[in-house]
């Protein structure tokens, strides 16, 4: 049921080397699109129907469509900084097979003509950040990055840039602004980066898995490419399955490959004696399924939306019924309280309410009317602000609470002996 | 705005249609079509932040609510922010506005002039519904001379901070830590200094910046407002004055898309204090020829003077460039019935400087009226000499008469010119201002003038821009403006008006109780 693609060669501990690539074609990928022409490669990547692993599953062909012919130097951002909470496949994808990603992205910059990349890789990635930068220094000596690569008139040049650990700068706009050396901090949109991004210039933000896909896509064209997944979701995706499963990890399927699948099959699933209770399929950001909808759904983009939630960045967080959801959903709101850049009212102010509201709530000292405020509170961050960090924290709070309402309700209530209830509806703690 | 009809774009507006330029946003549209709409973090001399989302709307056509700041109108677009949707939204801005706002309306100077005040009465009354503690921020934060911080009143609007980085171009301020923590402030202890800060306490929207220099005089609510320009240099800002029957209180820029846009400099806001009874010359001070008790009488003075001089060449005249034009016109015309002087003296000091530009709006010529006080000599055929030349000429004259500085800190050879006075027979100072240094010459009467907002007038700015200033009543008795003193030149009898001062002190500090 694993079906290696992009992890074929990931066992091979050679495979890091540019020597190990090399003996299993690396770079031939790269070779052969050179004799391409740029526009045939964006092509075949709108064709294959690959759509980006960062989070929001964005068409990257149509992505880079986007650029405007306006002369201005273009730029290609490698997005490693991969913080949601429950995503661990692009660090395993840079310590296993560096080469696969830096092949990926010099044929992406090619196809969108960009002299320039640099990978922002998250802060706490020593040893990736280690592996990555040899293997450019590797690549550069070899020919494969610089000017004129491999004769064919292309230059391209490559850096690594090291984030300092913020959640916030694994959104695009955030990250351009913190590779500026600003405050880590999303941008206004319109005008979206392909238009106006890095220092105002043109430039594509891609995900490691996303730029890693298109070396496969050159190599197996787009039918080949279009041999695993479903129509609207073509191709392979690596997920990070952790929580309750005897076997956590990273695991490379199919799109639409049933979740029970993983967790039962791949995973071995829960532990003896224990019974699923719930499933965070996208990262931390994705809505919550209950049982009965993780059981029932399928892993790509189209079934997934119609369950309410979202693929995300392909992390799957198995929740069994040894765990409290108001417990989770307290870890959650600090993460998202934590990480809020700030800027926008909603998120600023919202994100520090839920996670005071979710902490009283677990203490057991709110109020029936807490339960409920803390829907209305996430309903109105969602939608309202720069970037989706907003919404990521409204996700969780109403898929937790429509889905496990007893839950908070009895939580919020546990201490109710200690509480009583003013005459608008405020609640008070005693002593 | 270009009006040409490609150019433009038509809307709806709440129902209303306007038509506005191509790319104008859709919060200029609202405005345009008069209609309200929240916002804090827009500014219309700042760049979009799209920080505060309160100026949501909704597009026909278009599931998704926008921000009017950042959205651009387009032809046909059907906009709205009265929908109940996006009602809910604005009073949920507010409330995520106020959620962590420590509420000391009661002694908060923005009190009366506030955006969460107006937005409340607006979208809010309701209770609030958060049990929780407030985030405790750092009150009370010096940023300088100028300027106090309240980092717990602030909305993180970061108007102040786009305000030094794109206007004053000078980098102070940032926001610091993230989230609901974030808080403004300036990098390594810097200050906020520079020449145009207070703009800074004028655009924040709420309590977080004020002025060491107003805090604490006047509630806002108890002030009145007159428009008057700045008369601290040939740019001529147009300016708001603040006042009420203690005093002027502060001066604030007044909006002029063609002078000075949104803003004024820092030195621009002392005019008020040149206003006030305690800088300004309130009673005559006479001379040992002129023993007057009143202006009355020593301009009846300087009439016997100017009749019993026969050598119409030892009459002098020295002017700065500060008055309005209509004060030129009625002061010259009444020396010129007396006597038939044909030069006029230019007190101008700035001739190195004189073209300097910080490239904003600050202008090495110190006088809001040079070009008024040209083309006023012209008309009346007078020859505007530099005053230099009285330092050979002085000793010869009977008599000067001398319109003197208002603004005197800008006046650095004073020096100089009372080294002139002293070599003249005798002299007739008129100005607004007290100058101590002149109490010492005992050949100096010096006759206090209405100020420049109770003279009123039209100044030329450097580039021939015309403004007028507002008359408003007199803070100092007895005091003849240029047209009654033209009166007494012709022997007429003049009424003077009331004042309408309470008190004639200005209190400095209303929290200076007395001790008993
Ligand atoms: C709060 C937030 C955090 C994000 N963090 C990451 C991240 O760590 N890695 C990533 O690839 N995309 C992240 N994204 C998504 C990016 O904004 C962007 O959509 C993505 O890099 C585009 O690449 P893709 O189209 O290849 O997925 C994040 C988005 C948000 C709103
Ligand atoms: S939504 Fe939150 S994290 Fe995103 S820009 Fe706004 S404040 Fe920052
Ligand atoms: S201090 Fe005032 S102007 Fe500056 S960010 Fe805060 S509220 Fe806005
Ligand atoms: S720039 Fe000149 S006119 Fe404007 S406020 Fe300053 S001194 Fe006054
Ligand atoms: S005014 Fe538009 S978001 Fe603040």
């Amino acid at each position: 049921m694993e079906v290696k693609i992009l992890t074929q060669h990931y066992d091979k501990p050679e495979y890091q080397s540019l020597e190990g690539y090399k003996k299993y074609e690396g770079y031939q990928q790269l070779k052969k699109a050179l004799t391409l022409k740029p526009e045939a490669i964006t092509e075949m990547v709108k064709q294959a129907g690959l759509r980006g692993r960062g989070g929001a599953g964005f068409p990257a062909g149509v992505k880079w469509g986007f650029l405007p012919n306006n002369g201005k130097k273009r730029y290609l951002i490698c997005n490693a900084d991969e913080g949601e909470p429950g995503t661990f496949k692009d660090r395993a994808m840079m310590d296993r097979a560096p080469h696969q990603l830096i092949e990926g992205m010099i044929i992406s910059a090619f196809a969108i003509n960009s002299p320039k990349s640099y990978i922002y890789i998250r802060g706490e990635y020593f040893e990736s950040k280690r592996i990555v930068e040899k293997a450019i220094k590797e690549a550069y000596a070899a020919n494969l990055l610089g000017d004129n690569i491999l004769g064919s008139g292309f230059s391209h040049h490559m850096d690594i840039y090291s984030g300092a650990g913020a959640y916030i700068c694994g959104e695009e706009t955030g990250l351009i602004s913190s590779l500026e050396g600003k405050k880590g901090q999303p941008k206004l949109k319109p005008p979206f980066p392909a238009i106006e991004g890095y220092l105002a210039h043109p430039t594509i933000v891609n995900n490691v898995e996303t730029l890693a896909a298109v070396t496969i896509i050159i190599r197996d064209g787009v039918e080949g490419y279009r041999k695993y997944g479903t129509e609207k979701s073509p191709g392979t995706k690596l997920f990070s399955v952790s929580g309750n499963v005897v076997k956590p990890g990273n695991y490379e399927i199919p799109l639409g490959t049933p979740l029970k699948d993983v967790i039962f099959n791949l995973c071995g699933g829960l532990k003896q004696g224990r019974k699923l209770k719930a499933v965070i399929p996208g990262g931390s950001s994705a809505p919550v399924l209950n049982e009965e909808e993780a059981m029932s759904v399928n892993m790509d983009y189209e079934d997934l939306a119609d369950k309410g939630s979202m693929l995300g960045s392909g992390a799957i967080i198995v929740i069994d019924d040894s765990n409290s959801m108001v417990e989770l959903l307290q870890v959650l709101m600090h993460f998202y309280h934590h990480e809020s850049c700030g800027q926008c009212t909603p998120c600023r102010e919202g994100t520090g309410w839920l996670s005071k509201l979710s902490n009283s709530i677990l203490e057991g000292s709110a109020s029936l009317n807490d339960v409920k405020l803390l829907e209305k509170v996430a309903n109105h961050m969602k939608g309202k602000t720069i970037c989706a960090l907003s919404d990521a924290a409204a996700f969780p709070v109403l898929s937790f609470v429509s889905k496990f309402k007893e839950e908070f309700i009895s939580a919020a209530t546990a201490n109710v002996a200690l509480q009583f209830q003013s005459k608008n509806g405020q609640s008070y703690k005693r002593g | 705005m270009s009006d040409k009809k490609e150019n433009l774009v038509s809307c709806v507006v709440n129902g209303k249609s306007v038509t506005v330029s191509k790319n104008t946003s859709i919060i200029k549209a609202f405005k345009a079509a008069g209609e309200d709409i929240a916002h804090y973090c827009y500014h219309p001399g700042l760049s979009v932040a799209g920080c505060c989302r309160l100026c949501m709307v909704e597009i026909e056509g278009n599931p998704r609510t926008q921000i009017a700041c950042n959205t651009m109108v387009a032809e046909g677009m059907k906009i709205t922010n009265q929908s109940e949707k996006i009602k809910e939204d604005v009073q949920w801005g507010l409330d995520f506005h106020l959620l962590n706002h420590p509420l000391d309306c009661p002694i908060c100077d923005q009190a009366g002039e506030c955006g969460l005040q107006e937005q409340y009465m607006k979208f809010g009354q309701y209770e609030p519904e958060m049990n929780q503690n407030k985030v405790k921020k750092n009150k009370v934060v010096s940023l300088g001379e100028k300027i106090v911080l309240d980092t717990e009143r602030c909305i993180l609007c970061s108007r102040c901070v786009r305000f030094t980085d794109e206007v004053s171009k000078t980098h102070e301020l940032g926001i610091f830590n993230r989230g609901d923590r974030s808080e403004v402030g300036t990098f390594n202890g810097k200050e906020l200094n520079n020449d145009y800060a207070l703009n800074t306490v004028d655009i924040c929207p709420v309590g977080a910046l004020t002025s060491k220099d107003f805090r604490f005089k006047q509630r806002v609510w108890y002030l009145k407002r007159a428009e008057a320009i700045c008369t601290g240099c040939s740019t001529g800002c147009s300016i708001y004055l603040d006042y009420n029957d203690e005093g002027f209180f502060r001066v604030m820029p007044k909006p002029n898309e063609n002078n000075n846009s949104y803003w004024m400099c820092d030195e621009g806001r002392d005019l008020y204090q040149h206003l006030n009874p305690k800088k300004r010359l309130v009673q005559v001070c006479p001379s040992q020829s002129i023993n007057a008790s009143s202006s009355e009488e020593a301009v009846q003075g300087l009439k016997t003077t100017l009749e019993n001089i026969t050598d119409k060449t030892k009459v002098g005249v020295l002017v700065t460039g500060q008055y309005s034009v209509e004060d030129y016109q009625a002061f010259f015309s009444s020396i010129k019935e007396k006597t038939s002087i044909e030069k006029v003296y230019h007190w101008f000091d700035q001739k190195n400087s004189e073209n300097d530009f910080d490239d904003l709006l600050i202008r090495g010529d110190k006088n809001p009226n040079t070009k008024g006080l040209l083309s006023v000599t012209k008309d009346l055929s007078l020859n505007l000499v530099d005053s230099l030349e009285l330092k050979n000429t002085a000793s010869h004259l009977d008599v000067l008469i001398v319109l003197g500085p208002e603004y005197n800190k800008f006046f650095s050879t004073l020096d100089e010119k009372i080294a002139m006075f002293k070599k003249a027979g005798q002299v007739f100072y008129f100005s607004s201002v007290k100058l101590e240094a002149l109490d010492a010459l005992s050949n100096v009467t010096q006759i206090p003038l209405p100020s420049l907002v109770e003279r009123g007038g039209t100044y030329i700015n450097y580039k021939g821009l015309e403004q007028k200033v507002a008359i408003l009543p007199k803070v100092i008795s007895g005091i003849l403006n240029f047209s009654e003193i033209a009166k007494v030149l012709r022997g007429e009898k003049v009424q003077l008006e009331p004042v309408f001062l309470k008190t004639q002190k200005v209190k400095d500090n209303q929290f200076n109780f007395q001790k008993k």
